[in-house]
């Protein structure tokens, strides 16, 4: 993990108690993780009377450093030993190493699936419809008697966050032959997760 | 159910007796030709020298043609019913034989051609799937996200398109599970009693 300077400085400001005392270090470790992962924090995650008399500059400095890090940590998966290394380093006491690193082990599980999620990917399929039809005429062909499919896949973009939908039509045969596929994909699937 | 034809369409067969077997059973050829690509000028030109007749009236003759193997087609009018419509223009016993010979050759591609003219949505060609497990991003390190990529192939009015696209293992099985059940509905009491009487 690459840390920036501004980080290092960041923590060791929140090592020291001085600057920051054991209840204000809890109030800003938890504003960061709740910035993070809450969809609905805002800037007034830093407004609580016990951290009205640190400087606002401080305070947003070590909660930006206290976010970074938290990040990188859970782009790397690490381990407690990692976050106890690099605490120490920053000369934390036992006691904030322990208070971090249990609000990040209570906090895990949200960060890594936050940070799966982002990123690029292909259109994702979430959901198909269907719809059976008897084609009776067209004005252009009578007598036709036939059954239809039309089929429809949701589709959902998360960049764009758009829902597009694909529609098309298929006769029996044709239904029999996505079918086919799809259960072929997924015996597959199944196979590979038993190798 | 009787063809229903107008004076000029009338009189515009009326070009046929005036020539041999052969030849009305050539313009039956280019008659359905053109459904499918579409009518070629220069052939009647070439017609109407051999004939010596106007252009015109082999124009007229094959478009008259095509519009009664068409409507028949459209209309899925049986034999019988065909040979009747064709009674009243008065033609030979050997004339009428033979555009009922053509009616009944060319009767189910001229029904394949029709039905392309329809409002229609894009059709299903084919599936290509493809097995992929993520392993990490520029985001998050040591993944394993199993996913399933599509290339679905579609026809549009004789363009052939294609879409990519992912779906997760359990969405993969949902889609099965529902597009099974989709099959299965044609098999109901309900379906098979709707296509027994329905006709």
């Amino acid at each position: 993990m690459e840390l920036s300077e501004s980080v290092q400085r960041g923590f060791q400001t929140l090592a020291d108690p001085g600057s920051f005392d054991s209840n204000a270090f809890a109030l800003l470790l938890r504003a960061a993780f709740q910035s993070l992962l809450d969809a609905q924090a805002d800037e007034a995650v830093l407004d609580h009377p016990d951290l009205k008399h640190i400087d606002p500059v401080v305070l947003k400095y070590c909660h930006a450093a206290a976010a970074t890090y938290i990040l990188e940590a859970g782009k790397h998966r690490a381990d407690k030993s990692t976050l106890s290394t690099f605490l120490e380093d920053c000369k934390f006491d036992r006691e904030r190493i322990e208070l971090f690193c249990t609000e990040y082990q209570n906090n895990k599980n949200s960060l890594e699936s936050l940070l799966e999620s982002i990123g690029r990917s292909l259109p994702h399929i979430t959901d198909v419809s269907w719809r059976l039809e008897y084609q009776i005429k067209t004005n252009q062909l009578h007598k036709m008697y036939r059954p239809a499919y039309l089929v429809t896949l949701n589709v959902e973009n998360t960049d764009s966050q758009s829902y597009p939908e694909i529609s098309f039509s298929c006769n029996m045969e044709q239904l029999q032959d996505l079918v086919g596929k799809l259960k072929d994909a997924s015996k597959s699937l199944e196979r590979a997760t038993q190798l | 159910m009787l063809l229903d034809l107008s004076e000029e369409h009338k009189e515009h067969l009326a070009f046929l007796p005036r020539v041999d077997g052969a030849v009305v059973a050539e313009f039956g050829r280019i008659a359905v030709e053109s459904l499918r690509r579409g009518s070629n000028p220069k052939i009647y030109d070439g017609a109407a020298r051999k004939l010596n007749v106007s252009s015109d009236t082999v124009q007229h003759g094959v478009e008259g043609l095509t519009y009664l193997l068409t409507e028949s087609s459209k209309l899925m009018i049986s034999e019988l019913d065909f040979q009747d419509s064709v009674f009243v223009l008065g033609f030979s016993e050997e004339l009428n034989k033979l555009l009922l010979q053509l009616y009944l050759d060319n009767r189910k591609e001229i029904r394949t051609i029709l039905n392309e003219l329809a409002p229609d949505l894009p059709t299903y060609h084919s599936l290509e799937w493809r097995l992929d497990v993520q392993l990490a991003s520029r985001s998050l390190r040591q993944q394993i996200k199993p996913a399933v990529t599509f290339k679905l192939h579609l026809n549009h009015n004789g363009d052939h398109s294609t879409k990519v696209l992912q779906t997760d293992p359990a969405t993969l099985l949902h889609l099965v599970q529902q597009l099974e059940q989709a099959l299965e509905e044609m098999k109901t009491n309900h379906c098979r009693r709707v296509v027994r009487n329905i006709k």
